[in-house]
């Protein structure tokens, strides 16, 4: 727009900037209908189809399907029971490890950091595989060291293997709630002679009640929702997420597997609930950060957190040297040698799935971010209602499990004019809104430093929205942006859960290829591939921290 | 003396935040560090909180050297800026807590937190959670969580830089009404000119790690060693070495002539920026004294003094 032009010819640049505004409402209007559109048509319709097919059956309301809850009542038990233990451990270390930042230098902190960020990045059977590798019936541990011969499989095999996988992302989440703690507190408690015990057991674990209730319940849903590690290690030991994966899977049996995603939904909501909770809790704790680090004595308690925290450390670290030693050796007549021979075997495994893999998690992370930018622009700078609500919505993928996601999927696209179902467009899509409930937690995490003046003063010169949207919003979310596109790359590489029913046999990807290796036995291919998912996904991240050295608060479970 | 700072100094990364800090006070003082921020007054104090570890010097209290023991071992408790208080515990929970490590039993310590909450006029809060409380009434709770547990000094952090200003006015009151009842030997460190003319017996001023002046507030002002103390506290008319307060100018019928140049009212006083002898002054007066115009000629006097 030119100030030049207005002075030349005024009559003439009046209709000109009219029809320009005109032109430019219009866009505006489309670009956030469709948006709209987007969220109702791939995330609300999808979640409702689900309900509709467990509830309705001929038009009429049908709860037949949920008679497996009195007739197989030992799956809800098995499911509850392997999930209680897991919240439980998984918050017991993940206490410990946070714990452990007010006794450790800096350094340390970042070499526990690296740690944790290696699990999030690893694909999600990667604990079964070396679970199976380490203490199976041929396993390293119980039959190569300790000369026993025990069947690992059933319940403990997968409350260990899923506190492992989960433990990170609940310490990451409680390092972060820390770093927001008042320190000036523990300075006043050791100012008052309080003894190293007394400060964790009268301030500081009370202070994180709702973290931990967070990161248990988080837990919990992710264990009730996990399928992949019951399947491979449960042995006879079945859970409602497995049974739901099996009948669709071997029996066809869609209304069953609905009515039992339905049942899995359930302690989903009311995390969610607790969750949006705890946020607001976060964000009125933050306040007055100081410089100095509160140090205390290593005392009392502090042992027992040391003992809890090296204990999950170290096995986390074992975990990450068996399958990297495993990808390059082999065993013959009991001799372990160093070979190259199973990377030369994952060649035919993965030529085409790993670049599928890897094409389709770009293309969710740029559209998974793109779509989040103009959300939140709607919903986040400009207020709107109706984009609130439509935000709100395009909220739920991060609250059903990805098997109930993925079901929905199935059942919404499979009739004209949707017919998606078998195609390429669908698993894409479903990883896209997969990812934009952190999309948008990241982008409007950074679009909290856009000062309202700034774009007041944007609007007072004569931008309109939209120039508000691309000369502003953008650059100014170009952290928020990058971080989003980072998450949902990691994330749609290493799921499954979601995608597995979406996916046609002969498109297979990375991490489907990987679950069919590990069930089919195959363990040092699989620890190769496993070795490929982690090193590209913590190359990204890593490249992504340098970037924009940010935390790694939202990078997203699987 | 009471308490004792020697040669004190501490490095952040090679750079000094204080160095060769000494000073002392007696027991039952007021002290008070004054500076702008990044001065190191706030290092000083968490120095002596133990905090902080030193890389030099000594802290001696009561007798005893104190350096390189734990906050804990220290018979020095503190106020935080942002208090520090315990948001999920209880007002009288708050108020007893150091008592739990000094082997009160708890129905004793309740007794004692009462007995407190009465001196800070705080009766009735015992229930209360710390977050429903106004800023002046969390800052009494966190002076009588310190104070209870009988500290020797008592440290301050910026104690009223979270109250507005008529709260900050009261509480200044409130703490020396409290510190009369305890007669403790106080240390704080504030920016503000005022908390540390209406409070402190003596005044630290500091600038950049150093010590400028150790004075008490009318010396401080009356008669400033360096050119930082003189005009970071009011303000000064300064001439080659010599100098003199805006309200140090009278108009005299004996005094010699300056024209006004400007003026400005504010408020209780007007102040006027003269020109004298070539040199521009400013002069300060009440309200209610006689007023000049602009361009009007006047007749001064004032004594330069000596910096």
């Amino acid at each position: 727009m030119g100030i030049r032009k207005k002075t030349i010819n005024t009559m003439d640049s009046v209709v000109q900037i009219r029809e320009r505004k005109k032109l430019l409402d219009l866009t505006n209007a489309i670009l956030k209908v469709f948006a709209a559109l987007l969220v109702l048509v791939f995330v609300l319709y999808p979640f409702l189809a689900v309900f509709g097919k467990a509830l309705y059956r001929d038009g009429q309301i049908n709860l037949s399907e949920f008679l497996f809850l009195k007739d197989e009542f030992y799956l809800l038990k098995n499911s509850i029971l392997s999930a209680t233990l897991t919240a439980l451990f998984s918050t017991i270390f993940a206490l410990s490890i946070s714990l452990m930042t007010f006794f450790v230098t800096e350094r340390q902190k970042k070499i526990i950091m690296f740690i944790l960020l290696l699990t999030m990045v690893s694909p999600p059977f990667i604990g079964s595989l070396t679970y199976i590798e380490l203490f199976g019936r041929n396993g390293f541990i119980t039959r190569d060291i300790l000369k026993l011969s025990i069947n690992p499989y059933g319940l403990w095999g997968i409350v260990s293997v899923q506190t492992l996988g989960f433990t990170s992302l609940n310490a990451v989440l409680m390092i972060g709630y820390l770093e927001s703690f008042d320190h000036t507190m523990i300075e006043s408690a050791k100012s008052l002679k309080a003894t190293t015990t007394s400060i964790l057991l009268d301030i500081i674990i009370p202070l994180m009640k709702p973290a931990i209730a967070v990161c248990f319940l988080l837990s919990f849903i992710r264990s009730m929702a996990d399928f992949s590690t019951p399947m491979i290690i449960g042995g006879a030991f079945n859970t409602l997420a497995t049974e739901s994966y099996l009948s669709i899977i071997a029996k066809g049996n869609s209304p069953r597997a609905s009515a039992m995603s339905v049942i899995l939904f359930i302690p989903s909501l009311i995390v969610f609930i607790v969750y949006s909770h705890f946020l607001k809790e976060q964000q009125r704790a933050s306040k007055n950060l100081r410089e100095t680090q509160a140090r205390m004595k290593k005392r009392g308690l502090y042992y027992l957190v040391l003992a809890l925290a090296l204990f999950f450390i170290l096995w986390l670290i074992i975990q990450y040297v068996a399958i990297f030693s495993s990808a390059i050796t082999d065993k013959y007549k009991g001799e372990v040698y160093f070979t190259l021979q199973n990377i030369k075997d994952t060649i035919p495994h993965i030529r085409d799935s790993f670049v599928r893999s890897i094409i389709y998690s770009l293309i969710a992370g740029f559209f998974a971010s793109l779509i989040g930018l103009v959300l939140s622009f709607y919903s986040y700078i400009l207020k709107s209602k109706f984009i609130r609500v439509i935000d709100f919505i395009s909220n739920m993928p991060y609250i059903v499990p990805g098997t109930f996601f993925g079901l929905g999927y199935v059942f919404a696209f499979n009739e004209e004019p949707l017919k998606l179902t078998g195609t390429v467009i669908i698993v894409i899509l479903n990883l896209i809104f997969r990812q934009i409930p952190m999309s948008l937690r990241a982008i409007q995490s950074s679009m909290t430093q856009i000062e309202k003046a700034t774009l007041n003063s944007a609007k007072d010169l004569g931008a309109h929205n939209l120039f508000i949207l691309r000369d502003m919003v953008l650059p100014m979310s170009y952290p928020g942006l990058f971080l989003s596109f980072t998450n949902a790359f990691i994330s749609s590489m290493t799921t499954i859960g979601s995608i597995i029913f979406l996916v046609y046999p002969s498109r297979k990807l990375a991490t489907f290829v990987l679950f069919d290796l590990v069930s089919s036995g195959k363990y040092k291919v699989a620890s190769v591939l496993s070795c490929v998912i982690i090193i590209v996904c913590l190359s990204v991240s890593l490249l992504s921290h340098r970037i924009f050295n940010r935390s790694s608060k939202y990078v997203s479970t699987n | 003396m009471f308490l004792q700072i020697k040669n004190l100094t501490k490095k952040y990364d090679k750079v000094e935040a204080v160095k060769n800090i000494s000073f002392s006070a007696k027991e039952k003082e007021i002290i008070c560090i004054l500076g702008p921020s990044g001065c190191g007054k706030t290092t000083i104090l968490q120095s002596i909180g133990g905090f902080i570890k030193i890389d030099e010097g000594e802290i001696i209290l009561d007798g005893k050297n104190i350096e390189g023991l734990e906050p804990e071992e220290r018979e020095i408790a503190t106020v935080f800026q942002s208090y520090g208080l315990f948001p999920h515990k209880s007002v009288i929970e708050n108020i007893i807590y150091g008592l739990k490590f000094r082997k009160y039993k708890k129905k004793d310590a309740i007794a004692e937190g009462k007995k407190m909450l009465e001196v800070l006029n705080l009766r009735g809060y015992e229930n209360k959670r710390v977050t429903e409380l106004s800023g002046g009434e969390q800052q009494r709770v966190a002076l009588g969580r310190a104070l209870i547990v009988k500290p020797k000094l008592l440290l301050l952090d910026e104690p009223f830089s979270n109250l507005d200003t008529n709260l900050r006015a009261n509480m200044r009151k409130e703490l020396l009404r409290i510190r009369d009842h305890f007669n403790i030997t106080m240390l704080f460190v504030t920016h503000d000119q005022e908390d540390a003319f209406s409070i402190a017996d003596r005044i630290i001023v500091m600038n950049k790690g150093k010590i400028e002046q150790i004075d008490t507030a009318r010396n401080i002002y009356l008669k400033p060693k360096t050119e930082f103390v003189l005009n970071f506290i009011g303000s000064a008319n300064v001439d080659r070495g010599y100098f003199v307060r805006p309200e140090a100018i009278r108009v005299s019928e004996n005094g010699e002539e300056a024209t006004i140049i400007d003026k400005t009212f504010k408020g209780a006083f007007i102040e006027y920026i003269i020109d004298y002898k070539g040199s521009k002054y400013k002069m300060l007066r009440l309200n209610n004294e006689e007023e000049f115009e602009i361009g009007s000629k006047i007749k001064i006097e004032m004594e330069m003094r000596e910096l």
